[in-house]
């Protein structure tokens, strides 16, 4: 047989599956993260990062994943921002040094390099998170993934819900607990496009 | 008294206020109803209007209660507010005539028709949305509710949550239908201080 031909019979078997990594960049328009905390014991009250940046890889073949998302603490938003005849907004209050001092913090940053699978889907995601210059570790559960291609542009998109919680004071974050509660809950709904 | 001046006393009195009912003023700094949307099935979009006001009525032994909110259809805030060089922001595309269209409606109410409760507290309530010029029942479940000496106010305050959920389409809202979901999932949170 001719050397092409057998060379061209080779290609055509196709290989066993090698590690697949996927790059995605979230959505910025369709990522937030959402944090809830206790008030006084009469209601939860949540607030938003209207502004977020970060990208994730998958295996799911080699069932491994990691995850980078920066967030601008100054672009957290809570639905009182406006001051009226006080001193200050609720939002004002929570970019000053009694919370996120976001003038010398203006970025809190989650790193996590171990995912955990079940089948072909991130169920849970072990990392840091970096937040008024502390690093602690942060578990996020991913109650909800599903990837698609998008309707229009045909790119790949993945979204979905994770969530978790952290203890404020473990960050140095301490005012108004505990009338205003030391739990954190997270909830981040994201959408992320496949590079 | 004559009974028939008596029945025109008690006819008088508004729904859900008896002899021992009690007014709330909703804190419109701590009170907010929240939403949820699905976005191409993929995940939920969550805003929320900033400014709601109202009040509700509670009679804990004639275990009755009431209550009616107006919130501010342009206050709506889902975090997409600067445009960079796109046409319009999300939250301007709600607050236009595709969504809320908040210049012809600048404010949607909610009023009660009926409470359940359960024990000593409201847990479900029935009531009237009206959006969009239009007028549809809409239940909600009370998940939390709770009531204390207000620790600044000193005066009596309740506090909880409440979940709904009900389909834009039914007001006439009918934008992006299914890849901007139907349905529209509520979660209002609020805290409310007696009034003097």
């Amino acid at each position: 047989m001719k050397a092409g031909v057998l060379c061209a019979a080779l290609s055509s078997i196709p290989l066993v599956a090698a590690a697949a990594p996927e790059s995605y960049t979230f959505d910025p328009h369709h990522t937030f993260i959402h944090f809830g905390v206790d008030h006084n014991d009469f209601s939860t009250i949540w607030g938003r990062f209207d502004k977020s940046s970060g990208k994730f890889t998958i295996d799911r073949q080699a069932k491994t994943g990691a995850v980078e998302i920066s967030v601008e603490t100054a672009s957290l938003s809570t639905g009182d921002g406006v001051r009226g005849d006080r001193p200050r907004s609720r939002d004002e209050h929570l970019r000053s040094v009694d919370f996120f001092n976001a003038a010398e913090f203006p970025r809190m940053v989650y790193k996590a390099s171990a995912v955990k699978f079940s089948g072909e889907v991130p169920v849970e995601v072990s990392g840091q998170l970096t937040l008024l210059g502390v690093t602690r570790p942060v578990v996020l559960t991913v109650d909800r993934w599903r990837c698609a291609a998008h309707p229009v542009t045909k790119r790949g998109i993945c979204g979905g819900n994770a969530v978790g919680s952290l203890l404020r004071s473990d960050f140095g974050m301490k005012w108004g607990i505990p009338a205003t509660g030391d739990e954190v809950k997270i909830r981040v709904t994201f959408e992320a496009l496949k590079d | 008294m004559k009974r028939t001046t008596l029945c025109a006393i008690f006819a008088a009195l508004p729904f859900a206020a008896t002899a021992q009912s009690e007014s709330y003023t909703i804190d419109p700094i701590h009170s907010f109803p929240h939403f949820g949307i699905e976005h191409l099935g993929l995940t939920l979009i969550w805003g929320r209007f900033d400014r709601m006001s109202g009040k509700f009525t509670l009679d804990r032994a004639g275990k009755k209660a009431g209550v009616e909110v107006a919130i501010e259809s342009a206050s709506i805030s889902t975090g997409d507010n600067e445009k960079g060089n796109r046409p319009r922001t999300r939250d301007e595309h709600l607050r236009s005539a595709d969504f809320f269209n908040v210049a012809e409606f600048p404010r949607m109410t909610y009023r009660s028709t009926s409470v359940k409760f359960a024990g000593d507290n409201p847990a479900e309530i029935e009531g009237q949305l009206t959006l969009l010029g239009v007028t549809r029942p809409v239940a909600l479940k009370l998940e939390r509710f709770n009531c204390r000496e207000h620790p600044f106010a000193k005066r009596p305050a309740c506090g909880g949550s409440a979940t709904g959920s009900f389909k834009r389409s039914d007001f006439g809202m009918k934008f992006g239908i299914p890849g901007i979901a139907d349905e529209v999932r509520l979660m209002v949170n609020f805290e409310a201080i007696k009034d003097q």
